[in-house]
């Protein structure tokens, strides 16, 4: 093996440790003018008028744009088209932008940007689901405040519930949660030499915003270019628009360079949040620990504007028996609109908090039938042949029981006393969090592309149209390439994420990009060697037949004297040599009545123990450690899976103990708690390596399920601890002494 | 953004008292800046002068003197961290400074400026009250030390003139028989502001509590001695049933002074228990 699994540097690396990459807000013009954004600062009005005559006065003020200077579409949306660019008629949301400054100087934006004035009609505004979804509630859309109802029927629930001997019925919830990525959105646009309307920033996908900004600008889609800079973290926050159509607006009207830099503050106040979800979960069980019926009914808050709802309804209630085999299933999932901040992506889709649930439920049975935590999940979990909630038979790869025996093997060495003779205030505890994750989008086609070039001096290049957003897709699927190709990593020049050079990748989101543009460019090479084959025949005079590829060589079938580099075919042809791959993963459309079908080709599983110490006196919680055993088929990079094994580990003690977004009060990291590195426990990674057949190499993903499996962990580690359960997100300070309390009371 | 102001590096005392004289509350002094900047950057100040009192040797030193101990007041938390002196007669004022925010922070931010700042929340302001510190203040109108308890008029307000200078912070060496104890709740454990904080000395005799001081941070406007319950526990036999008591007693002069607000059910059996674990830990009881 040439690349894979190897640990070679991350190809990005050596530019980041020296400072010398390009993030957007290092992209400088000399004649650059500086935009900011008018928002809202009220949750739900009509805009009666927009004065911009005393904001206009102000030194520098270049421009004031709003709703009236788009030439296009004014909505923008991934999925649902329900979000304006700039707010022509209604305000749905405290941070919904209205109108946008340029300006020669920062502080001249600045300036302005207090003296528009916005002229408003409040309305009534809707802070919960429940309420949005009552009779007569104030619309906040046309179509009604019900953005998704999905339904997943599998056997029949009354049959289960009949054969169950122990039932389990309680309620979740958890709450909004930013990204926290390091790197505010900022960039800079303008028109470059070949006319083509330029944005640089960071994104998850540079097509879509293509897209989008085009019809914003009402451009042929080949006159618009999105590249992505050095990014820093995104975690599902950059797949919806941040400031692409901002400052596109602005340079299209302006005709030269602008810049728009977000601080923390309005990072925090206007990206996307996680789904804050309420989950009803009824699950049964015959004595012996099967399962045998789980019903649950999930609703969300996907705030004032769609975004992703509909996904994240739907993959909470598809993952929402969690990885285990359960006859009859039913689930509702419904999504409603609020004039609560919008929520969109984050790391898993809804799957973290479905995890909370599905592990609590395990736990909460197996303490009910007096069961080994890992023995009632043992029991249940799924494998090669058995059938999902949806109804899809696992052909191949199914790890987690493979992870659950990793844990068993580490839960004997462990030898933690729940008490600290030294310290009587102390409890200490362990728990088990399992999830499974389905590998790209849901049921639905979300192929990838790549190029593979020979060029007639001999050069490689790999275009594909991946955003690498910090998490190392640039260094795994070069290595994916130099493993096929036979060549070294270095010999390959990588194009990437840039609309003029690269073709449509997909988002990088869904853990896909190295399950499915891995595959691409597996198919590229294959279409490249075949090229260079037929080639080489024409060169050496030989039947195409008798030649074949061989380590970065043609050879020959008979005649072993024969071993033409592959550079070199490009070389004597004068040509380039070129390679198309596409590959989009067998799914199929689920059914709309009962979501049945197969929504993913692949999933990814894993399994955490986590060792928490909760001080009884405060409600204090230590995580000591995390061990976290990880079904990634293949690992391509193993120290960058290890990496994101850890990383998710941090982000899933501050989801499970500490984050949470206050509307109205939270303002940036300030009193935003995320983990620190005292707060991160250690961490033992264990890799199995249980290989998918259809993926490159035997890979799967592992981006989002590297944190689904810790907060569980974590939460059930805290009721072994404390004898009382949390049931709501984060376990902080207050909720945790009201669950000791509880304790001691019962 | 920050508005702009005129900044002045005066090399001595006198030349930085006349500036505060000349300029009144259209200055501000600066320090280490780890909060002036954050007012600043948020236009909760538009000062016209900064006044950067680093550079004066005066409010540099940590000085050991024969039964006390002086930090001036532009001396850093990293400073007191590392001080042998700080740390062999006045370990609660260590500990507590070494709990401040993050080593960037503890390598800018000040003692004085933690004080006059007057966050209920400063981290070195209940190890203070406890020690009995003073402060030397020196203007115009001359030189005075006053008790650091006296500096505070509510929450990050303090009682400091805008012509004043808090040049130095003293106190008296703890003796052998004195030991301190600090704790220190918050949410995460590094960078976070304290939800509440407890600092105990304690002097014993045998099973006898000889002294006891205690003061809490963070659930009060301003800081305070619990003189209720130490006036319970002085001169008692250590007993727990006591202890119980006197973390009522802290628990209600909180109540007292805050009233009752959502927050009360989670912070009064934690002040009383923590209360009880500080004074536990200085009387040297691990149970």
């Amino acid at each position: 093996m040439r690349g894979i699994g190897l640990n070679i540097p991350k190809v990005d690396a050596l530019d980041k440790v020296l400072g010398t990459s390009m993030y957007g807000e290092d992209f400088s013009f000399s004649n650059l003018l500086h935009l900011k954004v008018v928002r809202s600062r009220i949750p739900h009005a009509k805009v009666v008028g927009i004065e911009t005559g005393e904001a206009l006065k102000v030194t520098g003020v270049e421009r004031i744009f709003t709703a009236k200077d788009i030439p296009g579409n004014n909505r923008i949306g991934v999925i649902q088209k329900d979000q304006p660019v700039l707010v022509s008629d209604r305000v749905r949301r405290v941070g919904d932008p209205i109108a946008l400054v340029a300006a020669k100087t920062i502080e001249g934006a600045e300036e302005a940007c207090e003296k528009v004035k916005v002229i408003y009609e409040e309305l009534p505004f809707v802070k919960t689901p429940e309420e949005a979804l009552r009779p007569f509630a104030p619309p906040i859309h046309e179509k009604g405040n019900l953005l998704i109802e999905f339904n997943l029927i599998k056997g029949d629930i009354q049959v289960g519930f009949k054969e169950a001997e122990i039932i389990i019925e309680k309620t979740y919830t958890t709450t909004w949660v930013d990204h926290a990525y390091l790197e505010p959105d900022g960039g800079v646009a303008f028109w470059d030499e070949k006319g083509r309307l330029t944005v640089i920033c960071p994104t998850q996908n540079v097509h879509y915003d293509q897209r989008e900004v085009a019809s914003l600008l009402n451009l042929p889609i080949e006159k618009v270019r999105i590249i992505q800079p050095t990014t820093g973290g995104a975690f599902g926050g950059r797949l919806d628009v941040t400031v692409q159509c901002f400052l596109a607006l602005a340079a299209f009207h302006l005709k030269r360079p602008v810049r728009l830099l977000y601080t923390h503050e309005e990072v925090f106040q206007v990206i996307s949040k996680r789904h804050p979800l309420k989950i009803h979960y009824r699950s049964g069980a015959r004595k012996d620990g099967r399962l045998v019926a789980v019903e649950v009914d999930i609703l969300g808050d996907t705030g004032a504007y769609a975004s992703y709802g509909t996904t994240v309804a739907v993959r909470s209630a598809i993952h929402a028996t969690g990885p285990y085999e359960v006859p009859h299933v039913k689930i509702r999932s419904r999504m409603a609109y609020t004039n609560n901040p919008w929520s969109g992506a984050m790391r898993g889709f809804g799957v973290p908090q479905i995890a909370f649930a599905h592990e609590s439920q395990m736990d909460l049975l197996a303490q009910a039938l007096k069961m080994d935590p890992l023995e009632i999940r043992k029991i249940n979990a799924l494998q090669v042949g058995g059938e999902t909630a949806t109804g899809q038979l696992l052909r191949a790869s199914v790890g987690i029981r493979k992870t659950l025996r990793e844990i068993e093997r580490w839960r004997n060495k462990i030898s933690l006393s729940k008490f600290d003779p030294e310290r009587p205030f102390l409890r200490r505890g362990i728990g088990i969090g399992s999830m499974w994750y389905g590998i790209g989008n849901t049921g639905i086609a979300n192929p990838s592309t790549a190029q593979i070039e020979l060029s007639p001096k001999g050069e490689i290049k790999l275009y594909i149209g991946v955003a690498d957003i910090g998490q190392g897709s640039d260094t795994a699927l070069l290595q994916i390439a130099s493993e096929a190709l036979a060549v070294e990593i270095k010999e390959i020049q990588l194009i990437r994420a840039d609309t003029s050079n690269t073709t449509d990748a997909g988002s990088t989101s869904a853990s896909r990009q190295t399950y499915i543009t891995g595959n691409a460019i597996l198919k590229a090479i294959e279409n490249l060697k075949k090229e260079v084959l037929k080639e080489a025949s024409f060169l050496l005079h030989e039947e195409e037949g008798d030649l074949f590829v061989e380590e970065g060589f043609v050879k020959h079938r008979q005649k072993f004297c024969i071993a033409l580099p592959i550079q070199e075919v490009a070389r004597r042809t004068g040509r380039t040599i070129r390679g198309e791959g596409y590959f989009d993963p067998e799914t199929t459309k689920l059914d709309p009545k009962t979501g049945q079908g197969s929504p993913y080709a692949t999933y990814a599983f894993a399994t955490h123990l986590a060792e928490v110490e909760v001080d009884i006196e405060t409600g204090k919680v230590r995580v000591l450690r995390v061990i976290a055993t990880h079904d990634v088929g293949r690992a391509i990079h193993p120290k960058n899976v290890i990496g994101q094994i850890i990383g998710g580990v941090a982000m899933g003690v501050g989801f499970a103990l500490m984050e949470e977004y206050i509307p109205g009060q939270t303002i940036s990291f300030l009193n935003y708690l995320i983990p620190t590195s005292k707060d991160v426990p250690e961490v033992i990674p264990i890799l199995v390596e249980d290989q998918e057949p259809s993926g490159p190499f035997g890979a799967k993903g592992v981006g989002e399920p590297a944190l689904i499996p810790s907060a569980p962990a974590i939460l059930n580690a805290i009721a072994d601890a404390i004898g009382e359960r949390i049931y709501h997100l984060p376990a902080k300070l207050e909720r945790v002494l009201e669950a000791v309390q509880k304790s001691k009371s019962d | 953004m920050i508005p702009t102001f005129e900044y002045k590096v005066p090399r001595t005392l006198t030349e930085a008292c006349d500036l505060l004289w000349q300029y009144g509350d259209r200055a501000k002094v600066i320090a280490g800046g780890t909060d002036l900047v954050i007012s600043l950057r948020n236009g909760l100040i538009k000062p016209e002068l900064l006044i950067d009192i680093t550079h004066l040797p005066e409010l540099r030193r940590i000085e050991e003197r024969n039964d006390s101990v002086s930090i001036g007041g532009s001396v850093t938390h990293s400073e007191i961290v590392s001080s042998l002196i700080v740390q062999t007669y006045g370990r609660i004022l260590s500990e507590a400074s070494s709990q401040v925010g993050s080593p960037q922070i503890r390598n800018l931010g000040t003692l004085g400026g933690n004080i006059v700042n007057a966050s209920p929340a400063a981290d070195t302001v209940p190890p203070l009250m406890v020690l009995e510190a003073k402060a030397k203040i020196l203007s115009k109108e001359g030189e005075k030390e006053i008790p650091v308890s006296s500096l505070f008029r509510g929450p990050y307000q303090s009682a400091l003139q805008p012509h004043e200078i808090l040049v130095s912070i003293s106190f008296k060496k703890l003796g052998q028989d004195m030991k301190g104890s600090l704790i220190r709740l918050a949410r995460r454990e590094g960078m976070a502001i304290s939800r509440m904080s407890i600092a105990v000395i304690l002097q014993k005799k045998g099973d006898l509590i000889e002294d006891i001081r205690i003061s809490i941070g963070a659930v009060t406007p301003i800081p305070n001695r619990m003189k209720e319950a130490e006036s319970l526990l002085k001169h008692q036999r250590y007993d727990t049933d006591l202890l119980k008591m006197a973390s009522e007693k802290v628990s209600s002069e909180m109540i007292l002074q805050t009233g009752i607000r959502a927050s009360t059910p989670y912070k009064k059996p934690v002040v009383e228990a923590l209360v009880e674990r500080a004074i536990r830990r200085a009387f040297g009881d691990t149970q």
